[in-house]
């Protein structure tokens, strides 16, 4: 049994190893915001930027190159989009989210760790944060015109009874 | 009487109810449009009152040519009530359409076929109004005011079509018995909007019940008066 033991930790160790970068995708999570800072080094190459997210939490994130580069797939004001990656175009990567940040253009970045593995235009609307604010003032302001048409019945009904009880008691005219 | 109140009470807790179901489902409940973002959520309130507005034209011509026929003054009453509420919602209707519009479109306003007869029903509204105000009192100012309300629903029947009679930059017809999906109400978007147009109508009903029983106040006050100023001129 001891002798099984072995072989099949190995075994199971390398059936997991494709698993790994899936398993490490898992973990990823996907930031939706707007670009605050874009650091570029003296050359123009992208090297990070910052990112405030739905919640208002800001986030420093750096891109990478080599092998696995951050990806990038972001739309000019005309709606052109420009897709491609650190490694080959960092220096227009750069260029591109200023762009987005002085447009306050959302993106949606999918973050490992502390670096960006992608950055695209916005996926998923989850931008709105003062959507509560919005709800509560529009509640206020139709319970309070509600309030005003229930005052407005109240009133009325009053008016009424008075109305009638004048009627009533003012003697009918010659004529009628 | 007292049930009357009762029934009355117990309409304006389904509407206010209603009213805050669909606040619920507009602010919270619906996802944000992918497309058009946050701006989306003012179609909830744009799509409703240009219903009301389309309907309320027609009760308008169908109380006011129905006061013609049986000369009663509560249809008066009933047309002048539809009429002065739904003035307010083709307002509001062109005002939401506007702040939704800009985002969108880029501009308030396009002279396009849908927003300018929408326009036009809204003068017609004020049309209607302003000539019950200031024509001579008179079987000819029912009569008048009639065929306004009545070129009022024919306006509005354009207005519903409009978008698909000449396709421009106003999104298809999306309620009613001209509307393209079939499905339509199967989304969150669907059926906020179905609950909207809903709690919208019955709002609308609420308003114009007050402002019914307001002018019959007004016309009893108006008759009380005179009464008075008989009794004045020839006292006993």
């Amino acid at each position: 049994m001891k002798r099984l033991l072995a072989p099949a930790l190995l075994a199971a160790v390398v059936l997991a190893l494709p698993l790994a970068p899936v398993l490490a995708q898992e973990s990823d999570r996907v930031v939706d915001g707007v670009i605050t800072g874009v650091t570029a080094a003296p050359g123009g190459e992208l090297v990070s930027f910052k990112l405030v997210d739905s919640a208002g939490l800001m986030v420093d994130l750096k891109v990478q190159g080599g092998a696995q580069p951050t990806e990038f797939g972001l739309e000019n004001q005309a709606g052109d989009r420009w897709a491609s990656d650190q490694a080959k175009a960092p220096v227009e990567a750069a260029r591109r989210l200023q762009d987005h940040q002085a447009r306050f253009a959302p993106v949606t970045v999918t973050v490992r760790g502390d670096t960006a593995v992608s950055v695209v235009e916005r996926e998923s609307g989850r931008l709105e944060t003062n959507l509560g604010y919005l709800f509560a003032l529009y509640t206020a302001t139709w319970a309070a015109f509600f309030a005003y048409i229930f005052y407005l019945s109240r009133r009325q009904r009053d008016l009424q009874r008075e109305v009638a009880r004048l009627k009533d008691s003012m003697p009918r005219s010659k004529a009628q | 009487m007292g049930k009357a109140v009762f029934n009355y009470n117990v309409f304006m807790a389904v509407t206010i109810a209603m009213m805050g179901l669909v606040l619920w489902m507009v602010f919270i409940w619906t996802p944000t449009e992918t497309e058009q973002g946050a701006i989306s959520r003012s179609l909830f309130f744009h799509v409703p009152l240009a219903w009301v507005s389309m309907v309320a034209i027609a009760g308008v011509s169908i109380a006011s040519l129905a006061y013609l026929r049986f000369k009663d003054i509560r249809w008066d009453r009933l047309a002048v009530a539809m009429a002065e509420t739904g003035v307010v919602a083709g307002g509001l209707m062109l005002l939401t359409g506007m702040v939704w519009a800009k985002p969108v479109w880029g501009t308030w306003w396009t002279g396009e076929a849908k927003l300018t007869t929408a326009l036009i029903m809204f003068f017609i509204y004020v049309a209607y109004l302003m000539f019950r105000a200031y024509y001579p009192a008179g079987a000819q100012r029912h009569r008048l005011a009639a065929i306004i309300a009545v070129i009022g629903v024919v306006d509005s029947l354009i207005v519903y079509a409009a978008a698909d009679l000449w396709e421009r930059a106003h999104p298809p017809i999306i309620i009613g018995p001209a509307a393209e999906e079939d499905d339509q109400f199967a989304s969150e978007f669907g059926l906020t909007l179905l609950a909207s147009v809903v709690a919208f109508s019955l709002t609308y009903a609420l308003v114009v019940y007050e402002r019914y029983r307001i002018r019959s106040t007004e016309d009893e006050l108006a008759e009380l008066t005179k009464r008075k100023e008989s009794l004045e001129v020839a006292p006993a």
